[in-house]
């Protein structure tokens, strides 16, 4: 399954906090965790694309795995 | 796939054979054991299907990896070297991790990992290894790399396991603690102690606060990582000081609440199971359990089937947890 593009707009939603998802990679959880606290407190546009960078990164090198890829699912449809 | 208690002539058997193993039990039989294809931790409690919660100096707690893995590489790392755990795994595999409990590579792995590059890329499953509690203090915990049959008590141990293609490792937790409707805790900054916290974003003295309030602290903070609930458990509250201790760090840029209470854990890690897993036992490969469970819970003689293995004193799932239970599963993709 691909990943979609890092300049599809919902990575950044997501990194922003602005649409959340149940996901199921416990990965991707905890990086999230930890990448959403740090957009809110620095949104700049660095700090957001290198965050995007990172799960994307996360999910592309994961896209194999039955989880990440249902959870590819839930957030592109 | 397998995960049992052994004896120390049954599990030398294994290694003869030329298995992938890894182990746990005390410094002393582990000792024992011929050199081989094996990493070791040390701790004297477990998790069994035959006795349910047993602690023993006398037999070793084993998981095979041989019929599950493809090939397996042991690498040392220490606190330096440890931050290119990720970026070395094997693109098809897991890379599995023992710690020595206190030592400099325990706190450092605790403190950095989340920011070590590639973090996450590829699973990391493994437990921080203890000592029987009658010895804290006075017996350093310890890793044994069975290649080369050396102890070391400041290092990290890593098997680095390769899947065969079609297969995919992937990590779960069973965390029995969500957060509670209490306050919002937030740390001025990153560490296993505190004497400051922010309740509700006012700054107070952390044990003056829990006193105040009466926490019961063998319920740990949790933290909601993106629906994941990751705990940090009390290990003192010194008023005097005014200052708390952790067993694992808090993070700044993290917001905590004291976790909810919990009833019968063998009842509800059983129903946790049922609604959360969907586990088939047949594709769990490893599993650990925090020795705060074991304790508060009161799991000796109690079983936790199918998830067995030894009792830790800190639970690796990409980073370090506490007070949860970690498994891994291998699926076919």
């Amino acid at each position: 399954m691909s990943v979609p593009s890092k300049s599809n707009k919902t990575w950044t939603d997501i990194v922003t906090g602005k649409k959340t998802y149940q996901l199921k990679f416990l990965a991707a959880k905890i990086l999230l965790g930890r990448l959403t606290h740090a957009v809110k407190d620095d949104p700049s546009p660095g700090n957001i694309q290198k965050s995007i960078d990172q799960l994307h990164a996360l999910f592309s090198k994961n896209a194999h795995m039955p989880n990440v890829q249902e959870d590819i699912k839930t957030i592109f449809g | 796939m397998s995960q049992a208690i052994m004896s120390i002539d049954e599990v030398k058997g294994l290694i003869e054979k030329g298995r992938i193993l890894l182990l746990s039990g005390d410094e002393a039989v582990l000792g024992q054991l011929p050199q081989g294809k094996w990493i070791g931790g040390t701790i004297p409690y477990f998790m069994s299907k035959k006795h349910g919660g047993i602690s023993t100096k006398e037999m070793v707690f084993c998981t095979d990896l041989s019929d599950a893995v493809e090939s397996a590489n042991i690498i040392e790392y220490n606190e330096n070297s440890l931050a290119k755990v990720y970026s070395e795994a094997p693109e098809d595999g897991f890379c599995f991790v023992l710690i020595p409990a206190l030592s400099q590579t325990h706190l450092t792995f605790a403190l950095n990992a989340p920011n070590y590059k590639d973090f996450g890329v590829r699973p990391l499953i493994g437990w921080i290894t203890g000592v029987h509690l009658d010895d804290l203090g006075k017996v350093a915990p310890k890793v044994i790399n069975g290649e080369t049959g050396k102890f070391l008590e400041d290092a990290a141990l890593v098997m680095q396991a390769k899947l065969p293609q079609g297969k995919a490792a992937d990590i779960g937790i069973i965390n029995l603690f969500e957060q509670g409707d209490g306050d919002i805790l937030t740390f001025p900054q990153d560490g296993f102690s505190a004497t400051d916290v922010f309740v509700n974003g006012e700054k107070q003295n952390f044990a003056e606060y829990l006193t105040k309030n009466n926490f019961d602290t063998k319920l740990p903070l949790v933290a909601d990582y993106y629906g994941a609930s990751v705990n940090i458990s009390f290990q003192a509250v010194d008023t005097d000081a005014g200052e708390v201790k952790f067993y694992a760090p808090v993070f700044s840029s993290i917001r905590y609440k004291h976790a909810k209470p919990v009833g019968d854990y063998v009842n509800e890690f059983t129903e946790k199971l049922k609604s959360e897993c969907g586990l088939d036992e047949n594709r769990l490969l490893f599993s650990c359990n925090c020795i705060l469970n074991y304790l508060y819970s009161e799991l000796e003689g109690k079983k936790t089937d199918p998830m067995v293995g030894p009792i830790t004193f800190g639970e690796i799932a990409y980073q370090l947890l506490n007070q949860t239970l970690v498994y891994l599963e291998i699926h076919d993709v």
